[in-house]
């Protein structure tokens, strides 16, 4: 470079404040791009905001009920016939006993208060209160015997079409054509609702009963859904995340790198991308019909969502042990650790955000997973609680999707409406996990 | 060369410490380092030059068996160290990474705290029974590594918010805290000021005392003004293995010469 031509460049004395024509079109493409960036987010907010409005305006109600308020005296005579408050015999009065009970303290209450019944037969008058009171009323006594012989203001659930007449479902016209109802009635409710003893009220229950049949949308709850997809994510969580540490560990730091390991690395990422349904066959195969474990059970279904999100967790863990720069492996086994300890001591302290992010976000999937749980028979009826852990991971449950696609599928209305409620729920769920992953995120990650 | 001061220390003869032989190393199909014969003496500084890519630092990994982290890395002849040959199927590169230390490039502390840094040898290889033994340890390792009183008041805090200097002296520090008995260093002040630089040169002046050490530099007044002994590495063949002061004054051979009067490189 001694003497060799330096390029003269020629001066280029535009003005900077005034832009040339090139300049121009780099603006003009810029400003565009930005525009599209700006309109995809734009779509994805609408239908976002468009999807929340329907659900909840079509769910928010299912977390209100109708509720019939009114003194019941329950007297011994009709509940206790031997008298001596003793629990086995009082089980041997059934529903029945008590729906004699719950008319007969309804009808006096309709009475004291005056409230005209008009051209209603009794009978037409009782079927304001749900079938599903009377056995409300019993769990109630035998649960606790002591209120024998008192008189408590009891807040029995309304009949389905009621609760729907008070939600603006059931209106005049249909109740004309409906089998169930009559215009009478509706017109009955009315007045009950203005003698404040037919009301709206917050409906806990639907977060605690179980499921009811086609009959009784009223008393239908999601009790057994939540507690099984509860069970499932502790299960999932329990067997995904070792395995899928332990996993990605090998593969990164001990695993020789040959034909074999990318083997393994390819099926890695081809199991992520099975659809889910497979795993369901998979799981009915295997687990159910092979090693004969109980269907419908949460275990099975962990073990099926397991199979199918260890894929997705193994890629985050293993990008995120990768994502650890070499140099604090090198100063690790620069002062003489070992592998085990370099790992233990300085990989996974760092990568544990990363972990952490990518086994929440499998375990969100998981809890909106719903073809495989079919399959295993998840979507089975279910009206009993399952028992508590270990003996209740056997027991049959269902999870919060599998009961929003059950309901979903029913008939009635009134289902629907609890099905969007179930997903109000299920959208809960997933923001609790995502907000855990994020604080978590925080709390692990170190900024130095 | 006049404006270089070369040290006249003379080189007493002294016991050889490692003592390398017929070193090849190839990464896959590179053949990286040529039949390298060097003898790394005790409390010697010996120090390694020559064009970048010739293969010191893989050389320097060679010492302590860093090069086992890398797969495609082969390495053949013999390396021992008092006389034990450290690519012998029975050593455990643990063992000997506690007594062969290094010092990075590129400093590399850990995300933990400064305290925390230094303590990790000597914790893992248990050689603090109490806490005091430990603090003591600490103390000693951030002295001899001129960063005591800089980081005594903040020995809780992370050593990655150190600046890049001091992060360098945090590793040596780390690095002499499980009292080696070699210590290699790449390239140790290469992100050092002027300052930084003097003060870690005349600590590798002071550890000559207790360890053997070897010091990869691009620069040649650092070679000479550190070192006792000076090896240079030409496209992976060790080229000149002599006194420093005798590499720089009367090189044997013309690439000596030409590197070092800044022809090549
Ligand atoms: N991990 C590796 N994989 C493959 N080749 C490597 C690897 N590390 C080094 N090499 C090759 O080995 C040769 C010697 O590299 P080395 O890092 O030892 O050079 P160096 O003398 O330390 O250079 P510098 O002064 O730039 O640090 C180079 O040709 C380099 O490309
Ligand atoms: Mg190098």
């Amino acid at each position: 470079m001694t003497d060799a031509a330096v390029p003269t460049a020629r001066p280029h004395r535009a003005s900077l404040l005034a832009d040339d024509a090139r300049m121009k079109r780099r603006k003009a493409a810029e400003t565009r791009f930005r525009l599209y960036g700006l309109s995809a987010i734009a779509v994805s907010l609408a239908t976002l905001a468009i999807m929340l409005w329907t659900i909840f305006s079509d769910g928010v109600s299912a977390f209100y009920q109708a509720k019939l308020t009114f003194p019941v005296t329950l007297s011994s005579d009709l509940l206790d016939p031997m008298g001596n408050g003793n629990r086995d015999e009082m089980v041997k009065v059934t529903t029945v006993g008590y729906n004699k009970l719950l008319t007969r303290a309804f009808e006096a209450e309709l009475a004291a208060k005056g409230i005209d019944t008009g051209e209603l037969s009794n009978k037409d008058v009782n079927a304001l209160i749900s079938k599903d009171a009377a056995g409300d009323l019993r769990a109630m006594v035998l649960a606790n015997p002591a209120v024998l012989d008192t008189t408590i203001t009891a807040k029995m659930l309304a009949a389905g079409r009621i609760d729907g007449y008070l939600k603006g479902r059931v209106t005049m016209q249909t109740a004309e054509r409906d089998g169930q109802i009559s215009p009478e009635q509706l017109q009955f409710a009315d007045r009950l609702i203005d003698a404040g003893i037919l009301s709206s009220q917050w409906n806990w229950d639907f977060f605690t009963n179980p499921d009811a049949s086609d009959q009784r949308p009223e008393a239908a709850g999601l009790g057994v859904a939540i507690l099984g997809s509860l069970y499932l994510m502790i299960l999932v969580a329990v067997m995904c995340v070792p395995v899928g540490v332990a996993a990605s560990i090998y593969l990164e730091e001990f695993a020789p790198k040959n034909r074999w390991t990318d083997l393994i690395e390819v099926n890695i990422s081809n199991l992520a991308a099975v659809p889910s349904i497979v795993y369901g066959i998979l799981g009915l195969a295997i687990f159910i019909n092979f090693m004969g474990f109980p269907q419908s059970s949460t275990l099975v279904g962990a073990l099926v969502i397991s199979l199918m999100v260890l894929p997705t967790i193994i890629i985050a863990t293993r990008a995120s042990i990768r994502a650890v720069p070499p140099s604090i492996r090198d100063a690790a086994l620069g002062v003489g650790a070992s592998k085990m300890q370099m790992v233990v001591h300085h990989v996974l302290p760092l990568a544990a955000p990363g972990i952490l992010t990518g086994t929440i976000l499998g375990l969100a999937t998981a809890l909106g997973e719903t073809a495989p749980l079919l399959l295993i028979g998840m979507v089975a009826f279910v009206d009993n609680y399952p028992s508590a852990p270990v003996e209740g991971f056997l027991d049959p449950a269902t999870a919060l999707p599998v009961q929003v696609y059950g309901w979903a599928q029913r008939a009635d209305p009134a289902f629907i409406e609890r099905s969007s409620g179930a997903i109000i729920v299920l959208l809960a769920f997933l923001v609790v996990m995502n907000v855990a992953a994020i604080i978590l995120r925080r709390k692990f990650e170190r900024r130095w | 060369m006049d404006d270089m001061r070369i040290v006249e220390r003379t080189v007493n003869t002294k016991a050889s410490k490692i003592s390398a032989k017929g070193v090849q190393v190839h990464y896959g199909a590179t053949h990286a380092l040529k039949d390298v014969d060097v003898e790394i003496l005790e409390n010697t500084v010996t120090a390694f030059i020559g064009p970048s890519g010739c293969g010191k630092s893989t050389f320097l990994r060679c010492l302590n068996r860093m090069n086992d982290t890398i797969p495609s890395c082969r390495v053949d002849g013999s390396i021992t160290l008092d006389g034990e040959n450290i690519y012998d199927p029975r050593v455990d590169p643990v063992r000997l990474r506690a007594r062969v230390g290094m010092v990075f490039q590129k400093p590399n502390p850990f995300p933990k705290s400064i305290y925390d840094n230094v303590a990790y040898g000597p914790k893992i290889h248990g050689l603090a029974r109490t806490k005091a033994e430990l603090d003591e340890i600490v103390e000693t390792s951030l002295r001899k590594a001129a960063l005591w009183n800089e980081a005594k008041d903040r020995l809780a805090s992370p050593g990655t918010g150190l600046s890049g200097g001091q992060q360098q002296r945090l590793c040596i520090a780390r690095a002499i805290a499980t009292s080696p008995e070699v210590l290699l260093m790449d390239e140790p002040c290469s992100a050092l000021d002027p300052i930084a630089t003097a003060q870690v040169e005349e600590l590798i002046d002071e550890l000559r005392a207790s360890f053997s050490v070897v010091i990869v530099t691009h620069s040649m007044q650092q070679a000479a003004r550190v070192s006792q002994k000076t090896a240079f590495f030409h496209l992976g063949n060790l080229v000149e293995y002599g006194e420093t002061g005798q590499v720089f004054t009367t090189p044997q051979d013309p690439r000596t010469e030409a590197y070092i009067t800044g022809r090549i490189g």
